[in-house]
């Protein structure tokens, strides 16, 4: 039986929010005037944004309901601390991201298959 | 949540590392007021009536004030960037180049605004658009020669009483180096002035005769009054017992001729001692005649057995006769200083009425967070200054002889309250184990002026030598006679070591923290900040505000942590405050406009209220106070970027520019 479509679909909104979060993170790292321009923290969002997309992909092929809680579990920490860091660096819109990816990940619980065996 | 923040904010936060130290104390010394002095100047201010910023310190008053109204409280909100220019004279410090350390507030002079960068180069600006005009090249070493960075306070502007348009050099702009040369340049055409010493240049080095350890570098541009251009130097802190003396000098702005030299130290204290030299702004009322110099603390910084009589002018406010270079009247503000409580800006000039009566007074501000304010013509205590007797030694330092009492201004009240041993920030001890109250119980803390020891991890220093009032100095606004002034309030501490043990414990330093030798002297020393092991500090917010004072009755009129804490790109909660470098500006539009955080942000705060009304990013601390001009009918306000590494490790090379939109 193949992975049931809620649980991919909330793969597929943490993805792309993590995306958005690395792009968001970058922009705030690289380019002039943001304020955190070059610093420490800024690299580390861009970090975990990018380990959320990473994570975002394993989610989507791990198989095994034990596995997945705690992969949960990890990808609810990452998009907690990242957001946590965005909102001390005043990256209002990458603390939105990880929201949106959080929105992905209740996503990825709640769908049907998750709640018995999703994988056959 | 947002208590989160705070808590997770904290484990994140560092401060500043350092002490902010400079060449470098008894009582009030003072001579009588010259008999032929003229009479007072008019109320609000000595100086210019007009819209001025062609000094370090906007006027010579230091007032730092502009009578535009253009932009006000309420309109404020609207500015917006009209240009920006980058230097290009900007350097970390990670290749062979040593970090710059720009604190140039631009000179707006001439229709141009004039620039003076760390690689000790001069840029003209058209002030409405920043296109350069043109700009000059001293070439001169960018090496830390007497700094630990590449570092400039900008230029100094003079020009003729009435220039004559064929002839060059009517109007000059001078930048001084860190090797000693003082240049003088065309303000029109940026051409090196040949009539000016030797072919534009001034060897100030020649000078340098006793002790001579280190060039006496020009970092500070000189002030100017009218033809007299006077300037002090810089040089190292805490590396030598014997070193160069604190000499000013007065030399002819168009010429370079030396015409006078002061001397901060007797000729028997130059010999033993040095330094107590003038390594900030000076401020200037023509009308009296006198130019009131901020004297730094004699060498060593934090020992003084080699100096035990008396060294009068050293940590003083002292006016000379802008002529002769006589001193007219000095105080001294720390008594045989052992702190390196350098007096480090200069003194406000501001005619304010007192209970009915109106003074020519002057405020100096301190490192020490007090604010002494005297009559400028003899300086007298406006509000009443008191001797009190302060912590004595607990024997562990030999060869010394502190002073029993200090000066302690009654108003206003110190910025800082300095009476107990700072509280521990709970959350900073918890988070390492105890690690701050552990420190606390090690560091010998008896109120203000607790001297140096040998014991435990040594005395805490509170404020620091980076703490208190750094060279942004007060801000007045002669209209409203209100004062305004920021602080840091920074917890830093200082252990003695006799040499042998010096040697040995010896790690080397960092930026002005960290040991430091004192060669020549029985005791090497350490400073460092009360920081846990995680960076955070171990004494609780805010770590800097800004003040508004009532300078009728010497009263807190509000204060407000200013700026923001910033540390690895992270921002603190802006209640804590930030500690700042660089100083305020105030309009009679009801505006101050001050940089100065760690944040790297530039503010505007209702003069009346102190509320904050406006923000923009800016690439590095704004370590210098801003302008205020008005070209063409617009006003405008700018700002230099560049940081200071005792501050933040952020450098920049910008110069950016804001006005309400058209």
């Amino acid at each position: 039986m193949s992975r049931s479509r809620p649980s991919l679909v909330g793969a597929i909104v943490l993805f792309a929010s993590a995306v958005i979060g690395v792009v968001i993170a970058l922009y705030g790292y690289l380019a002039p005037l943001t304020g955190i321009t070059g610093s420490l923290g800024a690299l580390l969002v861009v970090v975990t944004s990018a380990l959320l997309a990473l994570m975002a992909i394993v989610l989507a092929s791990l198989r095994g309901r034990i596995t997945r809680s705690i992969w949960r579990v990890l990808i609810l920490f990452a998009l907690a601390g990242t957001c946590f860091a965005a909102l001390l660096l005043h990256e209002w819109w990458l603390c939105a991201a990880m929201g949106a990816g959080l929105i992905g990940l209740i996503l990825d619980l709640a769908a049907p298959g998750d709640r018995g065996a999703i994988y056959s | 949540m947002q208590r989160l923040v705070a808590i997770a904010a904290l484990i994140l936060l560092t401060t500043s590392g350092a002490a902010l130290a400079q060449e470098q104390s008894t009582p009030n010394k003072q001579s009588a007021p010259k008999a032929n002095q003229p009479a007072q100047s008019d109320a609000g201010s000595p100086g210019p009536k007009k819209p001025t910023w062609d000094t370090f310190h906007g006027q010579l008053n230091a007032q730092k004030y502009s009578p535009l109204k253009q932009i006000t409280a309420d309109n404020v909100g609207q500015l917006k960037k009209v240009w920006e220019y980058h230097t290009g004279d900007v350097s970390d410090g990670s290749g062979k180049r040593p970090a710059t350390v720009w604190s140039a507030t631009p000179i707006f002079a001439n229709d141009t605004l004039y620039i003076g960068t760390p690689f000790y180069r001069i840029i003209a600006l058209n002030p409405a658009t920043g296109e350069k005009k043109w700009s000059f090249d001293t070439h001169a070493k960018l090496e830390a020669l007497t700094q630990p960075a590449l570092k400039s306070r900008g230029v100094a502007y003079w020009q003729a009483d009435e220039p004559k348009p064929d002839k060059a050099c009517q109007k000059i702009v001078y930048i001084g180096t860190m090797d000693a040369k003082l240049y003088a340049v065309d303000a029109d055409t940026g051409k090196q002035c040949s009539n000016f010493a030797d072919d534009g240049v001034l060897n100030v080095d020649q000078w340098n005769t006793i002790n001579n350890k280190w060039p006496l570098s020009l970092l500070q541009p000189p002030t100017v009054v009218g033809d007299h251009l006077i300037f002090g130097w810089a040089g190292k802190d805490w590396v030598y017992e014997q070193a160069p003396p604190g000499t000013l000098f007065s030399v002819n702005a168009r010429t370079g001729k030396r015409e006078w030299t002061f001397h901060a130290l007797s000729p028997e204290m130059q010999k033993k001692s040095g330094t107590a030299n003038v390594w900030t702004a000076i401020s200037a009322d023509p009308e009296l005649g006198l130019v009131y110099v901020p004297v730094s603390s004699p060498s060593p910084n934090y020992w003084g057995g080699n100096r035990k009589k008396d060294v009068p002018l050293g940590t003083s406010t002292t006016a000379l006769d802008v002529d002769t270079g006589e001193v007219v009247w000095s105080r001294q503000w720390v008594h045989h200083d052992v702190w390196d409580y350098d007096i480090n800006a200069a003194p406000t000039l501001m005619d304010i009425t007192v209970d009915g009566e109106q003074i020519p007074a002057l405020i100096q501000s301190t490192k020490m967070g007090f604010l002494f304010v005297v009559n400028r013509k003899t300086g007298e205590d406006v509000w009443p200054i008191e001797e009190r007797p302060v912590p004595q030694g607990d024997g562990s330092v030999k060869g010394d002889k502190l002073s029993p009492t200090q000066p302690f201004p009654t108003k206003p009240k110190p910025l800082l309250d300095q009476s107990e041993k700072p509280n521990i920030w709970k959350l900073a001890d918890a988070v390492s184990g105890g690690q701050c109250s552990r420190l606390w119980d090690k560091l010998e803390y008896r109120g203000m002026y607790t001297p140096p020891t040998t014991k435990g991890e040594g005395a805490m220093a509170f404020p620091d030598s980076a703490g208190g009032v750094q060279w942004g100095g007060v801000a007045f606004n002669p209209a409203t006679q209100t004062a305004y002034v920021n602080t840091s309030r920074l917890v830093q501490y200082i252990k003695l070591y006799k040499r042998e043990a010096y040697d040995k414990a010896d790690s080397g330093s960092g930026n002005e923290s960290g040991f430091s030798p004192q060669k020549g002297s029985p005791y090497g020393m350490r400073l460092k900040v009360a920081r846990n092991w995680l960076g955070m500090p171990c004494w609780e917010p805010p770590y800097g505000e800004l003040v508004a004072l009532d300078m009728h009755t010497g009263d807190v009129k509000w204060r407000r942590p200013v700026g923001a804490s910033q540390q690895y790109g992270f921002f603190m909660p802006e209640s804590w405050g930030s500690p700042t470098i660089g100083g305020p500006a105030t309009t009679a539009g009801g505006v101050v406009f001050i940089g100065a955080s760690m944040d790297s942000k530039v503010r505007a705060y209702s003069a009346k209220t102190g509320k904050e009304l406006w923000s923009d990013q800016t690439e590095a601390p704004v370590v210098a106070n801003p302008t205020v001009y008005k070209y063409k009918g617009r006003e405008y306000v700018a700002f230099v970027s560049g940081g200071n590494t005792i501050l933040k490790d952020q450098v920049g090379d910008q110069v950016v520019v804001y006005a309400l939109p058209k």
